[in-house]
């Protein structure tokens, strides 16, 4: 039965073992293994025989050979021995001389029925030219340095056997579309090579059958197949099984695909690893050709030479590309362990994360930044990509060589990231390394034109031609990349790890410095209570004593004694005030911050009458301009203001008339203020060491201060996220600025 | 009956005390004990001070800082007594820190004073504690 109209599905489920008809090159006849009566004959038995197949169905064998000159003894000696040894492929081919003509018998059992086929017999000259193409395959098996090599060899070898115009090693992928990837033709014919071919091209029953069947011959795509008759009563539902037939005929869905293509004969021989169909080597001729068994046979052989090849030679090149990969990640291992750096280590040395994987593409993101290598999509389609990722609750590590269809915005970067690896560093942190490989269908060449339209043939039925096929292909392979290997994976999954282990170090050392940090800020703490109490309190008995002595038998003393009792009254007191300043400095370091808005005019107003009541004895102007408030803590910003405004004071004293300016401006984003003085000034070259701690500069010296004083300041402004700077000139004053944001971050 | 119950364990600062006092010129009894322990005792009227009628001073100087039991926790069980509830403690610390001074209002003293560390100005303020405490200062068990 021929399907009337064909479509897709219909290809998919054509019963193309039991088609019922052979091709009419040969001839067919079916017998009973115990009683050798003919069951099924090909409807063109007569042109071998002379003898109609209505006459022999249900007759015993001895009519097959009625109207010949070969003694009936003959044939049925041959299947007595077959049946005896319950073997037949040891006699393939059988040569008998039918009415003066040669021909090849092959026979088989199947299914409860002996199959007996004759074919035309090649040129004899041919065997022993097959002999050596054998031996030279071996040969080449053996020697070829790479696949694709190998392929192309055993392409030209084939050509050489069966002589066809053109043969192509086609592989298949993972979805089962083909490629081919090596082809040996005649220089007149356009290349197919690297051509892809959709999966419905060799539809699902068909590559089964090629697994049984390893070669299979269409003699004349044009030729009439000749039906197959069965014996009277024979249940309609027990067609002849073909499967194993040299004769087999061929769906008429693949007879048009063949005209299509302008073919008129074609020769597969099946490529098997581990047991699946790897690929096929698929040999065209634009007119009909036949190839006799001896030849199909040697090309068989070249085949399974080469399934047996491929096996030893695809293990081995997965394990070179396993070890080439595992050798980078060892690499990119031993830069993680000198470097420290993740980021460094992954992206900026020679071997990268790019390295360890067939990605075209990488990114990492890894502290809130992202570090791409190769092709990649944008900043913004990475950290959006980050940000799914963690909506998928992947633990480890993601693949796909469709990522699109997990992840729809995936489509507007799909030429350079249809297909995504990624392992997780840290869900938490938006931590994740990535790899893209590029959408296949770039890659893709066409074989035919996928837009060709739907034909309608004479009954007007419209029929979708198997070259059709193409364009549901093209959606398939749409938003799909290659596939990521094992190899890749491991590698990948391994490198994780690694990292995994170098972070998780450097998290170590971070809370051991933590936990060092706790330990040092708790001595901090009992140092300051020690200075703060322990040593004023002796200090105070030093000074309180001398003052006593002074006071008490001061008239004894020489002058000279009294000034030295001075000169230790004196520096007691530099020494609290010292004191009393590394308090200060160390409180304003940690204690929490108290922020709200400061009514600057009434804490400036204060500064002032406190500073002016202690430098009543000098002509001192302090004057204030616009006062904006700020956003402080109250006690700090108080210590901050007093600091600056009494040492614009102090450094103003051997001014005749001292004169400070202070005054506020705002801005959007900050309220600065200004603290002018016509005091000493100070070179700016000085500049650099001026908040530092205890550091103080060359032309203050003889002014009193412990150096603490801006470092308190710098401190306080620091905590405030403000900003502190300065201009001065020395001999013209002072101007420090002081910037506090309008909208502190907590 | 004494005026002023300094609680000091420094002896200098004692000392100091007593020779400032004295200086002023002016009939001032005071008693100094050395540890929070004692200072409790007398308040309470219990341990070695059972046996004595102890009258409450008109004023107690209280050093915070004390080996043992602190100045922060004889206020403490100062105010928890019904005796000693009213009575007037000054604190008198070295220490400068805010949260020092904010413990012991929380305790429950009725003024702060940071020791000067000199020899002049702790006499001053000295001077001004006693004339304000032991004159101005109006107390709910004065009879």
């Amino acid at each position: 039965m021929i399907p009337s109209t064909i479509d897709l599905i219909n290809c998919e489920q054509e019963p193309i073992h039991i088609l019922g008809h052979i091709q009419s090159y040969g001839y067919l006849i079916a017998i009973e293994p115990d009683t050798y009566s003919v069951v099924h004959a090909s409807d063109n038995i007569v042109d071998l025989v002379g003898t109609d197949a209505a006459q022999l169905l249900g007759q015993s064998i001895d009519k097959v050979l009625v109207g010949t000159h070969l003694p009936i003894s003959t044939l049925t000696e041959i299947l007595n021995v077959g049946q005896r040894n319950d073997s037949w492929e040891t006699m393939n081919p059988h040569r008998l001389i039918l009415n003066g003509k040669v021909w090849n018998l092959i026979v088989h059992q199947h299914k409860g029925l002996v199959i007996l086929e004759w074919e035309p017999i090649g040129n004899d000259q041919n065997q022993l030219i097959n002999q050596q193409l054998i031996s030279q395959a071996l040969t080449e098996v053996q020697s070829s340095r790479t696949l694709d090599e190998l392929l192309q060899n055993t392409a030209r070898r084939v050509k050489t056997i069966i002589g066809f115009d053109r043969v192509m090693v086609y592989q298949f992928g993972d979805d089962w579309h083909g490629q081919v990837v090596a082809e040996e033709k005649e220089d007149d014919l356009e290349p197919f090579l690297g051509l892809h071919y959709p999966a419905s091209d060799i539809p699902k029953q068909a590559r089964e059958l090629y697994k049984v069947n390893l070669v299979r011959l269409i003699a004349d795509a044009g030729s009439v197949p000749s039906p197959i008759l069965s014996k009277p009563g024979w249940p309609a539902s027990q067609p002849l099984d073909l499967t194993h037939s040299v004769l087999r005929a061929v769906s008429p869905v693949h007879i048009e695909y063949l005209k299509n293509m302008g073919v008129q004969a074609s020769m597969s021989m099946s490529l098997l690893y581990r047991g699946e169909l790897w690929g096929l080597i698929s040999c065209h001729n634009r007119t009909p050709h036949f190839v006799d068994y001896q030849a199909r046979q040697a090309a068989k052989f070249v085949s399974q030479l080469l399934s047996a090849a491929l096996e030893f030679r695809k293990d081995k090149e997965d394990l070179t590309n396993l070890q080439q990969y595992q050798q980078t990640g060892r690499e990119l291992h031993q830069q993680l362990l000198l470097n420290d750096d993740v980021v460094r280590a992954l992206t900026k040395l020679p071997i990268t994360a790019l390295d360890i994987t067939g990605a075209t593409g990488a990114a990492l993101i890894f502290n809130n930044k992202i570090h791409q290598l190769g092709k990649t999509p944008d900043d913004k389609q990475i950290r959006a990509l980050a940000d799914w990722m963690g909506t998928t609750g992947t633990e480890s590590f993601l693949q796909t060589n469709q990522l699109p269809v997990l992840y729809p915005p995936a489509e507007a970067f799909r030429a350079v990231g249809a297909g995504l690896l990624s392992i997780v560093l840290s869900r938490e942190l938006n931590e994740y390394l990535f790899w893209f490989k590029p959408e296949r269908v770039e890659q893709v060449t066409w074989a035919g034109n996928p837009d060709k339209p739907v034909t309608v043939n004479e009954e007007g039925q419209r029929r979708l031609s198997p070259r059709k096929s193409f364009a549901a292909w093209t959606e398939i392979v749409r938003n799909t990349s290659e596939p990521w290997s094992e190899a890749e994976l491991s590698v990948v999954v391994k490198l994780r790890e690694d990292i995994l282990q170098i972070v998780t170090r450097q998290a170590n050392e971070i809370r051991l410095l933590n936990q060092r940090l706790q330990v040092a800020y708790e001595e901090l703490d009992a140092f300051s209570y020690t200075v703060s109490h322990d040593l004023r309190t002796p200090l105070s008995s030093i000074r309180c004593y001398a003052e006593i002595l002074l006071e008490e038998y001061g008239e004894d003393f020489s002058p000279d004694a009294q000034a030295l009792f001075q000169k230790v009254i004196d520096s007691t007191d530099r020494m609290r005030r010292l004191i009393r300043h590394i308090l200060f400095y160390s409180r304003m370091g940690r204690s929490e911050l108290d922020t709200q808005p400061i009514d600057m005019r009434q804490l400036l107003n204060g500064i002032r009458e406190e500073i002016l009541v202690t430098s009543k004895d000098r002509s001192l102007r302090i004057d204030i301009g616009d006062t904006p408030p700020i956003m402080a803590d109250p006690t700090m910003a108080l210590q901050l203001f007093t600091n600056l405004i009494s040492n614009a004071a102090k450094y103003t004293q051997l001014a005749v008339e001292g004169w400070v300016q202070i005054k506020g401006t705002q801005t959007d984003s900050e309220v600065i203020y200004s603290i002018e003085d016509n005091g000493i000034g100070f070179d700016m070259k000085q500049a650099g060491k001026m908040f530092d701690l205890f550091k103080r500069l060359e032309n203050a010296r003889t002014f009193e201060g412990s150096g603490v004083g801006l470092a308190i300041v710098k401190r306080i402004i620091n905590r405030h996220q403000g900003k502190v700077w300065f201009h001065s000139e020395p001999n013209q004053g002072t101007t420090f600025f002081v910037s506090f944001p309008v909208n502190p971050t907590k | 009956m004494v005026d002023v119950l300094y609680v000091e364990d420094n002896p200098n600062d004692a000392d100091i005390f007593s020779r400032l006092i004295r200086k002023l010129n002016r009939p001032i009894t005071y008693t100094v004990i050395s540890s929070g322990s004692e200072a409790i005792e007398y308040l309470t009227g219990k341990g070695r001070y059972e046996q004595q009628r102890t009258v409450l001073p008109k004023l107690v100087l209280m050093d915070l800082n004390l080996d043992g039991v602190s100045g922060f926790d004889v206020v403490e069980q100062a105010r928890a007594l019904e005796r000693t509830r009213h009575i007037p403690i000054v604190a008198f610390s070295t220490s400068d820190n805010p949260n020092d001074i904010k413990s012991a209002y929380d305790a429950g003293i009725n003024a702060y004073v940071v020791k000067p560390g000199s020899y002049q100005e702790t006499g001053d303020v000295l001077e001004k504690l006693c004339d304000f405490w032991l004159g101005n200062n109006t107390r709910t068990d004065y009879k």
